[in-house]
């Protein structure tokens, strides 16, 4: 074990108490609230309102209804795929956003979130994840393209548990 | 090695198991819609209900209002989300505090080979994955540079985090927009996330071995 790992670890063990544990999560819950989970909404709510404005959400929905038929999910839903590639709180945004205008149901909703956490940030994650670990970049693609496959399946999987609740 | 297992074995207490059941229940869902006394132990009932504003006439409802659109409604509905982002993360924080996720690793720790193929000594790499991307990929590359996993397991463990990265901090955080959603109960997602997760490291691994092969043969026949 390294010492900054064991500095942490002893650190866990002297912390004061619940209330105080209780109130330090809270607070950082605050800030990737504040910081990280709300301009992500903005910015997917103002991307869904642009495509609505400019007829583009309508004609996604078109094109991409034959590929989201196959989870029986509207077209407009590829907005929530794409957007979590690029982060996971756009993702959520999209969806919300879909939500709130009518076009995707609580069903849909269910379906997809896993999808968008399995693909979640993943422009970002290849830097933070595999560039820190320092991944032989040989892997990359491979890699990306698992977690497209993962959340395909997925959504699935969620399509078949829906069914049950 | 031996140091670093015995070291994790002190700090799990009784109560971490508990810190870890209850944080199983409390974000499960399952007593959401209870109407007794333990229905306390849920997430969604302790997160409450914002008031509703009404007018003579018109259907009750709350400061989002109902029919609007893009910055503004997104900051609102953001708004409306922070409560929940806040008691999530505060009591995941309380869980933790608790060696909740000690516990965790402790339980996952000898799964790790048969799952995944990797040596148990990822277990604490793989629970700070869990809650940033950040501290997972770094205890990765340390396991790496102090030769305690090849460069193969460390491309297959990174696989695990990557995909759903941050699964707690992520999932808890801005997850939450979408929890009242939900048909299911909130952990359901969560549990099909985490087989994923394996079942993505693993069509990796076996991906890996496949290269391998090959690159082995090309230096036979090179031969």
């Amino acid at each position: 074990m390294t010492t900054t790992e064991t500095q942490n670890v002893k650190a866990h063990a002297s912390k004061p108490n619940v209330l105080d544990m209780f109130v330090a999560g809270a607070r950082r819950g605050f800030t990737i609230g504040t910081t990280n989970m709300l301009p992500n909404v903005i910015m997917a709510f103002v991307i869904i309102k642009a495509l609505n404005v400019t007829g583009l959400l309508k004609l996604f929905g078109v094109i991409f209804q034959p590929v989201m038929g196959l989870w029986g999910l509207p077209g407009e839903a590829v907005t929530v795929l794409v957007s979590a590639f690029l982060s996971m709180g756009g993702g959520v945004g999209a969806a919300a956003g879909l939500f709130t205008s009518g076009i995707l149901g609580r069903s849909d909703i269910t379906i997809l979130m896993p999808a968008i956490y399995l693909i979640g940030s993943l422009v970002q994650y290849l830097g933070r994840c595999l560039g820190t670990a320092e991944v032989n970049t040989r892997y990359y693609v491979p890699i990306i393209v698992i977690c497209i496959i993962n959340a395909l399946l997925a959504m699935w999987v969620m399509k078949v548990l829906v069914a049950f609740f | 090695m031996e140091e670093k297992g015995k070291s994790s074995e002190e700090s799990v207490k009784w109560y971490s198991y508990v810190a870890l059941i209850f944080a199983i229940v409390f974000f499960s869902g399952i007593f959401a819609t209870s109407k007794e006394w333990w229905s306390v132990f849920d997430f969604t009932v302790l997160n409450g209900t914002f008031g509703t504003l009404s007018v003579v006439g018109a259907k009750a409802m709350t400061f989002r209002g109902a029919g609007g659109s893009g910055g503004r409604d997104g900051f609102l509905f953001a708004l409306s989300l922070l409560p929940a982002v806040i008691l999530a993360l505060g009591v995941v924080s309380v869980v933790e505090g608790l060696g909740g996720l000690k516990a965790a690793q402790k339980l996952m720790t000898p799964l790790l080979k048969p799952l995944l193929g990797i040596p148990g000594i990822c277990g604490l790499g793989m629970i700070a994955s869990f809650q940033s991307t950040d501290a997972g990929a770094g205890m990765a590359k340390e396991l790496y540079q102090e030769n305690m996993i090849t460069d193969d397991e460390k491309t297959v463990f990174c696989m695990f985090q990557i995909s759903a990265d941050g699964t707690i901090t992520n999932y808890f955080s801005s997850g939450v927009a979408l929890f009242s959603i939900l048909l299911t109960p909130i952990i359901v997602p969560f549990i099909v996330m985490m087989i994923f997760k394996i079942f993505g490291a693993n069509l990796l691994r076996i991906y890996i071995k496949y290269v391998n092969k090959k690159e082995q043969q090309a230096i036979k026949s090179g031969e």
